[in-house]
């Protein structure tokens, strides 16, 4: 029986799931489906496949829209939380076909913080599969320790229920030092409501007398993302044939390639993925080379701005602005630029510090019992 | 073993870069062909006594469909299309722009009675060569036969923002972006609001999306683009607008030299019959 139910999870062709969703008689079946490790080898085709695949260059970072669930679920007969279950089976399966092809990270959008909009009893169920998922992950902890997966979540926890906060908060430390491959969950999240977080933090920043509004730059709004730990994304999918981005990670992803597949999400297969990785590679290129000629335009921008706050410095402090010579300024705008990023990195510490207390204080916090 | 793999791989993408190129010709050739009849077939439908030629029967067809589109379309069949952009975003990833093209997507943007378009590619040459743009523009709108005032283009570039009213009054807006109108912009209406912090003014508890959205329009108020139609084979956004494109539908072109009408109505039509669920 085990080894029959290993064969159904490892198959890649989409009628894997209509045999799962027929044979409810097996409790070690659905037990085992909702596992967020997937064991299991490639097949050889896949295997010679991924090979070829990865003697080009590989997305290090991937990022997934999995839509889909609902319309599967209409197009099975089956309810839809049976479609958002299928769904989150079909993630772990795509994790570990990413780690067989050397994708170390990987960004998904779980939840929105516009899918609040939807039915009460939906929203529920949607908390409840959450629930039940961050349980069993942390029982397969040891398994994520052996794999070294580090699970991050992202978006504005404290817009769910506190059980579910504090479920997300211990498996998040409890995976925190974990570094062979990471997994990142969006979950409450919109883009907008992470840039707008993203300022806010900097206006801490202001507040606290960390740094200054002067020192608010491009690379310093990335890392007050939630993602801040993370590249970003080189490659971004979204299934179902919708073709927007619908607020996620809109700002990471603007050197992103964009794959749009008319697959749904429970539907996804290794093929997919293969083909998404090519069109990486056919894009790889003059992506590589757009990202070049924005980061030289940040770096000239940066030396420009921090001109800029030099003198103004520089007038406030001795009444004139300008050092008289071209080396005599060059020198101050260094040196300038030398105390901003120490101000820089002490803000970022303690951001990093606020925001680990945080989840740590979360985490240890008796869950209040409903 | 790791040479016959890479071996493997090269065969491939040569594989694949053969694929697109014939694909390319092919359509080039098809177009070609499919448009000596299409166009002899409009243009008997519209004038009898047809006149030959690709420029005056385009320009019926245009003039014709515009004439349609601005009226009062009560009959969904009578409507060009179900459902119109308010903003279209004209994304060029190609290398080599040709002005007199970008400046046929603008006026058949107008044509068909959307408000505003605008203009981005990655290097900021739509930016530096605006004026050429305009005068492309301009140009084609009297090739067209399209001088009506209501044709009048609200010329933007470099920043020059619109207010909500220009808008609905029925003007249409032209807007020359580029990559500094992306992030760019939300970094600097970022470091505004850290200035009132600074200045006591505000603390950083009173940001929020609507505020920081409010902020990021009072220098440049340009509207989210419902729909983006990227050309050119690079399948990204290459920065544009990041704020703006949360709900953005994209649809991809091959390429925007000698695009032709067709393409670009079969572009808006599949944006019309998209579904946006919101979230719900």
């Amino acid at each position: 029986m085990t080894r029959r139910s290993a064969k159904t999870f490892t198959g890649s062709r989409p009628r894997t799931y209509a045999s799962v969703t027929a044979s409810h008689e097996e409790e070690d079946v659905s037990v085992k489906a909702m596992s967020w490790i997937r064991e299991g080898e490639l097949n050889l085709i896949e295997r010679l496949s991924a090979n070829v695949l990865k003697a080009g260059p590989v997305p290090k970072h991937v990022a997934f829209i999995m839509d889909g669930n609902r319309r599967f679920a209409r197009k099975k007969h089956v309810d839809r939380q049976e479609g958002h279950s299928q769904g989150f089976n079909k993630l772990a399966e795509t994790l570990r076909w990413c780690l067989q092809l050397d994708i170390p990270e990987v960004t998904v959008y779980a939840f929105s913080i516009e899918n609040f909009n939807r039915s009460r009893e939906e929203v529920d169920g949607l908390m409840e599969l959450a629930k039940l998922k961050f349980l069993r992950l942390l029982d397969e902890r040891d398994k994520l320790e052996k794999h070294g997966v580090c699970i991050r979540v992202l978006g504005d926890l404290t817009l769910l229920p506190l059980d579910l906060q504090q479920l997300i908060a211990k498996a998040v430390v409890a995976t925190r030092e974990h570094n062979r491959c990471f997994l990142n969950v969006c979950f409450a999240y919109t883009s907008r409501h992470e840039m707008a977080n993203a300022v806010r933090e900097m206006a801490w920043g202001v507040e606290q007398g960390l740094i200054k509004a002067s020192d608010v730059s491009e690379a310093l709004l990335s890392e007050c993302l939630y993602s801040s730990n993370s590249p970003n994304p080189d490659l971004l999918i979204r299934t179902s044939g919708e073709v927007r981005l619908s607020d996620f990670l809109l700002w990471q992803t603007s050197h992103s390639c964009l794959v749009f597949q008319s697959v749904l999400w429970p539907e996804y297969s290794f093929w997919n993925l293969c083909d998404a990785v090519i069109q990486y590679q056919c894009n790889h290129a003059s992506i590589m080379k757009a990202r070049e000629l924005h980061q030289d335009e940040q770096r000239r921008q940066q030396l420009e701005e921090d001109d800029h706050a030099c003198v103004a410095e520089l007038l406030r402090h001795h009444g004139n602005g300008k050092p008289a010579d071209g080396p005599r300024r060059q020198e101050a705008v260094a040196e300038y630029a030398v105390r901003r990023e120490a101000r820089v990195k002490d803000f970022l510490d303690a951001l990093r510090n606020k925001r680990d207390s945080f989840l740590t204080q979360l985490a240890d916090s008796q869950a209040t019992v409903a | 073993m790791a040479l016959v793999y890479e071996l493997v791989w090269r065969m491939l993408h040569v594989l694949l870069h053969i694929h697109r190129t014939l694909v390319t010709s092919l359509r080039v050739l098809l177009r070609n062909w499919n448009g000596q009849t299409w166009r002899r077939a409009v243009a008997a439908l519209l004038t009898p006594a047809s006149l030959a030629g690709f420029p005056d029967s385009q320009k019926k067809l245009v003039v014709e469909i515009s004439k349609r589109a601005r009226g009062r379309c009560s009959r969904p069949s009578g409507c060009l299309v179900e459902k119109l952009p308010v903003h279209v975003g004209l994304l060029i990833v190609e290398e080599q722009p040709s002005y007199t093209d970008i400046a046929n997507l603008v006026v058949w943007c107008m044509a068909v009675g959307i408000s505003y378009v605008s203009v981005y590619d990655n290097h900021g040459v739509f930016r530096k060569n605006d004026t050429l743009l305009l005068e492309k523009i301009v140009r084609q709108q009297d090739r067209l036969g399209l001088e009506d005032s209501k044709y009048n283009v609200e010329f933007l570039s470099n920043g020059n923002t619109v207010q909500q009213d220009q808008i609905v009054s029925g003007q249409p807006v032209v807007n020359v972006l580029s990559p500094e109108d992306g992030k760019h912009s939300i970094v600097e209406a970022a470091r505004r609001f850290c200035r009132t912090v600074e200045q006591k003014e505000k603390t950083s508890k009173d940001i929020d999306v609507p505020m920081f959205d409010a902020l990021l329009r009072e220098s440049k108020n340009i509207p989210d683009p419902e729909l983006v139609m990227k050309f050119g084979p690079v399948d990204s956004t290459l920065g544009f607008l990041p704020w703006h494109i949360r709900l953005t539908e994209f649809v991809s072109l091959p390429s925007h030299v000698d695009v032709s009408y067709e393409d670009f109505l079969v572009a808006l039509q599949r944006y019309s019959t998209c579904e946006q669920r919101q979230g719900k």
